[in-house]
């Protein structure tokens, strides 16, 4: 090889070093940008998972505190009310007509008490719901709020009625009763509709009143705090919730999911169970 | 200087070791024109660019096996300058590109060794705005490119046809290394690298 040939040689040699460089570092950068894509993916499943889990959590707090209420009310409160009934009829007797209509006026009273606190002990219990259903307990809420003249409830179901499970029905249940709180005490609603969609593929639960409304902003900042809750209780049974509402144009809330979709929390303890 | 102070600590070392760098440059000219042979001061700078060079991946690795072997590299690199010096290449005599295959091999070992970090915890920021990014493709194109053909230069000279190569690939290389090291100098920021967790 003459001198010339050996410069042309290791010129290109080094040259297509060079290249070859390069070419690994663009390589590199299409490698690199995959992985971040990737390890994205993995961080926003792994946030996700998080907060499902936290969710989760909390739900089983909420529950369990609520399912000892009911037992308290229940078991104590409505015990000790059963038995000053009691003492009050058998006092009765021995008074004078005045005294004893007062005292019966009391025993009746106490009486309404009692069946009020029984009512609020079941709504309280999720065991209710996973005895009867969904619809079933709903109904049985509209009926007793209905009586009380606040508000006037409607309620409209569709399609056969099938069991989306007891978690998801006691999600459910909780959105509802977290709309019908928010329509009486801050809406000053006085009509409230519920409506509950059983589609083959798609379970649709409509919640609508006519109260005050609120500004889009709400849901972002912390009084908003119970709509994001709903929001993300509808996540939690990979569902999706959209809350629509306009100041003066009451609310509507609409929980949508796939009622054959997994659970995240399929075959995990029921979120009121004790570990 | 106000940029300096925001510098990471392995960018403040790099930033330190332009200048250092730019000496030896002096003091190799001065060699060339006073003493004719620059390679004596060719040695000192590149046993002390890889010292630098070291440091700072020492502080970039975050394997502690391989921040142990960035860290006794230097000691291997400076003993094997000075065994060389006296009984394989002396300065008067050639080159001494023992030392050139020995510190360009383990820059380039050390910049893979780097990419692959990169990849197993790769950061939100794009790519381009991460100054260990440029750091490393510097190193790695120099060290690359520049491995066979600073090891050959005693082969070259001897063939008396060496300059035109080295003068060829130098005149590639060199404004491209100052160029990388000074852009990863420009991005580097101390906040953006403690916010994505480096």
């Amino acid at each position: 090889m003459g001198n010339d040939e050996e410069i042309r040689f290791a010129v290109l040699s080094a040259t297509l070093l060079f290249a070859a460089v390069i070419g690994f570092i663009i390589y590199f950068v299409i490698l690199y940008r995959n992985r971040q894509v990737k390890n994205k993916q993995e961080q926003d499943e792994r946030e996700i998972a998080f907060r499902q889990e936290l969710l989760q959590t909390q739900i089983e707090i909420q529950e369990q505190t609520l399912e000892y209420i009911s037992k308290e009310i229940h078991d104590n409160i409505t015990q000790v009310l059963s038995f000053v009934k009691l003492s009050l009829a058998s006092v009765s007797n021995t008074l004078e007509d005045s005294k004893k209509a007062k005292i019966n006026e009391s025993r009746e009273l106490v009486a309404q008490t009692i069946t009020d606190l029984r009512d609020l002990s079941k709504s309280l219990s999720f065991e209710h719901i996973a005895q009867i259903g969904l619809v079933k307990t709903i109904e049985k809420e509209v009926e007793k709020i209905n009586k009380s003249d606040f508000i006037k409830i409607s309620l409209l179901t569709e399609g056969q009625i099938y069991s989306l499970g007891e978690q998801r029905e006691l999600v459910l249940f909780r959105i509802y009763q977290e709309a019908i709180n928010n329509a009486l005490k801050y809406a000053g609603a006085k009509h409230f509709k519920i409506s509950l969609q059983y589609q083959a593929d798609l379970f649709n639960l409509t919640l609508e009143d006519d109260g005050a409304g609120f500004s889009p902003d709400l849901l972002n900042n912390k009084n908003g705090s119970g709509l994001r809750n709903m929001e993300n209780r509808a996540v939690l049974i990979g569902g999706k919730a959209i809350i629509d509402s306009k100041p003066g144009n009451g609310c509507r809330i609409n929980v949508s999911l796939n009622p054959f979709k997994q659970l995240y929390t399929d075959g995990g303890p029921h979120p009121n169970s004790f570990s | 200087m106000v940029r300096y102070k925001k510098l990471t600590i392995p960018f403040k070392i790099l930033a330190v070791s332009f200048l250092v760098n730019l000496l030896w440059e002096f003091i190799a000219e001065f060699s060339a024109l006073v003493y004719n042979t620059n390679a004596f001061a060719l040695l000192f700078q590149e046993v002390s660019a890889y010292i630098f060079q070291s440091i700072i991946f020492y502080y970039l690795f975050k394997d502690s096996a391989l921040k142990k072997i960035a860290l006794f590299s230097i000691f291997f690199v400076v003993i094997f300058a000075i065994i060389n010096g006296i009984f394989l290449q002396t300065p008067y005599s050639s080159f001494p590109t023992y030392v050139y295959l020995l510190t360009n091999g383990l820059s380039v070992l050390f910049c893979l060794f780097f990419f692959k970090q990169m990849l197993q915890y790769p950061l939100v920021i794009d790519i381009t705005k991460q100054s260990v990014f440029w750091f490393n493709i510097a190193i790695l194109l120099f060290s690359a490119t520049m491995f066979f053909n600073m090891g050959l230069t005693n082969y070259y000279a001897r063939h008396k046809w060496g300059k035109d190569i080295i003068f060829y690939l130098w005149c590639c290389n060199q404004p491209l290394l100052i160029i990388l090291l000074g852009v990863s100098l420009l991005i580097d920021n101390r906040k953006v690298r403690t916010q994505n967790g480096q």
